[in-house]
């Protein structure tokens, strides 16, 4: 079992359940699960736009956590670890079911024919009570490519550092970069279509 | 001494690469005046800005059934008050 210690990311009372965790105290396992799992839920949904998808992600990636909490070391935030593992379950069941179909996603997407006016008729402060505008939001993010809808998700909606990100996903910085540029451009140009609609 | 006027490519690559990040830099500071006196570029900013915040702004909880088909999942039931 590592050793684990205390870090700038972790909070001591989170880091007293982890080490109770290593130690087999399957009460602060359970707490643990408890603290992470509305995030877990929410970062699975982000990528995979279904409940039920979701939910086998979030189980999955819980079950990777009870099974290696052991090996966790504390060099990174708890936190950061499961968006490690949420990310690559998310991966493998897309994989799984195959579903790259023909994307409307161009690897060459140019941001020099991006630079259009947008005066959308929603702001993102609608989004909470607008299932029309839920749906669009859907319907957008579903076209780009998991790999790059992860790394849009962990660096700018879930704030994790570029560095981070590139960890998380096994990526080198600069390829971030890159699918973060490309993300945000295709996301903004496919949203500036539909919201002026 | 001849100074190049920033494109708004440029500006546009910059802020995405850095956005949130080391905002006084003095290539930073430069975007900045730029985007003050440039409609096209501020409106794209804004419209990347927007299209995070959208998405920032779509959340979801998972319900206590789901809750409580983890904790069996994981054998951790009967373990912690509910959610």
């Amino acid at each position: 079992m590592n050793e684990i210690t205390s870090n700038k990311f972790t909070n001591n009372s989170e880091l007293e359940l982890i080490k109770r965790a290593q130690q087999g105290d399957r009460k602060a396992l359970a707490e643990l699960v408890k603290l992470h799992e509305r995030t877990v839920y929410n970062f699975a949904f982000k990528i995979c736009r279904d409940r039920e998808k979701a939910e086998h992600v979030m189980q999955e990636t819980f079950l990777s956590m009870v099974k290696s909490i052991s090996q966790f070391s504390g060099k990174s935030k708890l936190s950061t670890w499961l968006y490690t593992v949420v990310s690559n379950h998310c991966l493998m069941l897309a994989r799984s079911e195959k579903k790259r179909e023909a994307s409307e996603f161009e690897e060459e997407t140019s941001f020099s024919n991006s630079i259009t006016s947008s005066d959308w008729k929603y702001t993102p402060g609608d989004v909470a009570e607008n299932n029309e505008l839920r749906e669009t939001l859907d319907e957008v993010i579903k076209k780009l490519p998991e790999d790059y809808r992860i790394v849009f998700m962990l660096r700018d909606v879930e704030g994790l550092s570029t560095k981070e990100t590139a960890e998380a996903m096994n990526l080198s910085i600069p390829a971030v970069k890159s699918r973060l540029h490309r993300a945000r451009a295709f996301l903004r140009d496919e949203l500036n279509k539909k919201l002026k609609e | 001494m001849k100074i190049k006027k920033i494109t708004c490519k440029e500006v546009a690559d910059y802020i995405c690469e850095t956005l949130a990040e080391d905002i006084n830099s003095p290539h930073c500071i430069e975007i900045k005046e730029h985007l003050e006196h440039c409609d096209v570029c501020s409106g794209y900013f804004k419209s990347v800005n927007d299209t995070i915040a959208f998405y920032k702004n779509y959340n979801v909880e998972p319900t206590d059934e789901c809750h409580e088909r983890l904790m069996n999942y994981l054998n951790l039931d009967n373990l912690t008050n509910k959610k």
